[in-house]
This record gives C-alpha cells, sequence and structure tokens, in this order.
C-alpha cells in the first residue's frame, strides 16, 4: 500500500512557506502567483500554522476592521494536523474528509518534509482502485480459459 | 453509468444563492453558516455566476482599495459551466478536471436544480470503484476458488 513518503517521491518536496508576521495580502499575492491554496507558516524553524482560502474566506469576516495588512497569524489555523511519511494514504484521506482539510503537511522527526493535498491523495487512490480491478478482471479472464 | 440526477438523489439538492449586488461579507457569512466552499449567483431566475472561496483569495489580489462591502459581481467567476441531470458522473469529472472548477451547477429547463462539487464526484467514483473490486472479488469466490 501507497504511504505519505511515495506521495511526495511523486509530486516532490517542494513546500511554500511563509513567516506569522507577512500581511495577508502578501501572502494571497504568492497564493495567486504560485496557484496554491495553502501557505504553511513557519516561525523559528518551527511549523506554526497553515493559511488556506478557507481560513481567509472564514476569518476575514470575523476580525473587526479586517485589511489586508493584517499578519497571517491572525488568520491562519493552529495547531496543524500533520501526517508522517509512514502514514498510509487511506489515513490522509480519513483524516482530510473527517476534518475538512484540503491539505496536510508531512513532518518527518518535528521537520517539514512537503505537503500533501486532497487532489494528491484522490488521485493515487483511483489510480490503485483502477489497478486492482485490471488485477481482478485479467485474472478472471485468464483462469476461464 | 452514474448520472448527476441520481448523485443528487444521494447528497440532496441544495442549493445556497447570492444576488449579484449584495456585499462580499453577505456572502462570506452565507458560506461560513452553511459550511459551503461556493455560491451560486442569481439574478431573479438567471445564474450568472459562481462565487467560491478561491474567487475571493484570487480577486483581492487585484483590488487597490478592498473593503467587504464590495459586491460579490466584482468576484464572481462568470459566465458559468453548468451540467444538466442526465450527464455522466465521469462528464462531470473531466470537465472539472480540465477547466480546475471545483463546482458545477446543474440546470434543468433553465432552472437551477443543484449544485455538485468535485468531492460529491469524487466520493461517488471511489464508493463506485470498490463495489466493482467487492463483486470481482465475490465472482472468483464462488466460481473459481
Amino acid at each position: 500500500m501507497t504511504d505519505v513518503s511515495d506521495l511526495l517521491d511523486v509530486k516532490g518536496r517542494s513546500v511554500w512557506s511563509i513567516r506569522p508576521e507577512l500581511p495577508v495580502g502578501e501572502a494571497l499575492k504568492i497564493m495567486a502567483e504560485k496557484k496554491i491554496g495553502a501557505l504553511v507558516v513557519i516561525s523559528e524553524g518551527k511549523i506554526a500554522g497553515i493559511f488556506s482560502e478557507r481560513d481567509f474566506a472564514r476569518k476575514s469576516i470575523v476580525i473587526n476592521d479586517f485589511s489586508m495588512d493584517a499578519p497571517v497569524s491572525d488568520l491562519m489555523s493552529s495547531p496543524v494536523y500533520y501526517v508522517l511519511p509512514r502514514q498510509s494514504v487511506e489515513d490522509c484521506m480519513t483524516l482530510m474528509t473527517e476534518k475538512r482539510f484540503r491539505h496536510l503537511p508531512v513532518l518527518d522527526e518535528d521537520v517539514l518534509i512537503g505537503i500533501i493535498s486532497i487532489g494528491d491523495v484522490v488521485n493515487n487512490l483511483m489510480k490503485e482502485k483502477n489497478a486492482a480491478i485490471n488485477d481482478l478482471e485479467s485474472y478472471i479472464l485468464k483462469n476461464k480459459e | 453509468m452514474v448520472t448527476v440526477k441520481e448523485l443528487l438523489q444521494i447528497k440532496g439538492s441544495q442549493v445556497w444563492t447570492i444576488s449579484p449586488e449584495e456585499s462580499l461579507r453577505s456572502a462570506l457569512e452565507r458560506m461560513s453558516e452553511k459550511n459551503v466552499g461556493a455560491l451560486v449567483v442569481v439574478d431573479g431566475d438567471a445564474v450568472v455566476g459562481i462565487f467560491s472561496e478561491r474567487d475571493y483569495a484570487t480577486g483581492v489580489v487585484e483590488e487597490k482599495n478592498f473593503t467587504l462591502e464590495m459586491p460579490v459581481s466584482r468576484f464572481m467567476s462568470s459566465p458559468v459551466y453548468a451540467v444538466a441531470q442526465n450527464d455522466s458522473v465521469d462528464e462531470c469529472i473531466a470537465l472539472m478536471t480540465q477547466k480546475r472548477f471545483r463546482h458545477l451547477p446543474v440546470m434543468e429547463g433553465g432552472h437551477l436544480i443543484g449544485l455538485i462539487s468535485i468531492g460529491d464526484l469524487v466520493k461517488q467514483d471511489l464508493s463506485e470503484m470498490e463495489k466493482k473490486i467487492r463483486d470481482l472479488e465475490d465472482y472468483i469466490w464462488i466460481h473459481m476458488i
């Protein structure tokens, strides 16, 4: 069964991260430029939160006198749910579905080594299930003769 | 092959809407209250756009004097791709993947009758694949072992 580390081998390990004091407007600019839906927030070498399109949509309306100069730390989600490299893709799917996350950072001994999105997880599960169907069908065909 | 109609029967045909002249704040408050990621923008009976978390996050980057009192029409995606009840789930997935949409309104006879998300479609697809795997395994147990 595929694990998180295998997923990262396919999609790469680069992660876009920002500092908590970065203005929201700047964070959104980075997300638009890189065409990504979330950024990991790092403070003093440690993961401090995650900032997603959903965080922006939900929290910009509850902050008094919200402006684009507000620091990301005012809107990010924290603490962060994360996964380990040896966890299964099925595990990630369960966590993402239950908690309604679209992104999960991957931590290896407290160090951020990647981020996986619901799209990565779904693509992998579909591929695996397709392969299982093909295997079963060809087994049946071969043994029918 | 599963159709949009069957999918709506499973997930329900509740759609949350907003008028184009309403404010961003109203739209975002409705999305938060209903816990959804997008609203269909309707002008009377006509569907004129879709407003999603992504439209908000990418739209504000372009705004010099952003306020939450700006109208939704300024940020919505338009024109809108819509599907019909008899379209297949596979066709919808292909359309969403190609165009990078997360939501598709369902129209019948010029009326909005539902909204489907990429999450709904994927869930449906995965559960069908799982069922197919079980059926093939049963077949092998009964006929071949």
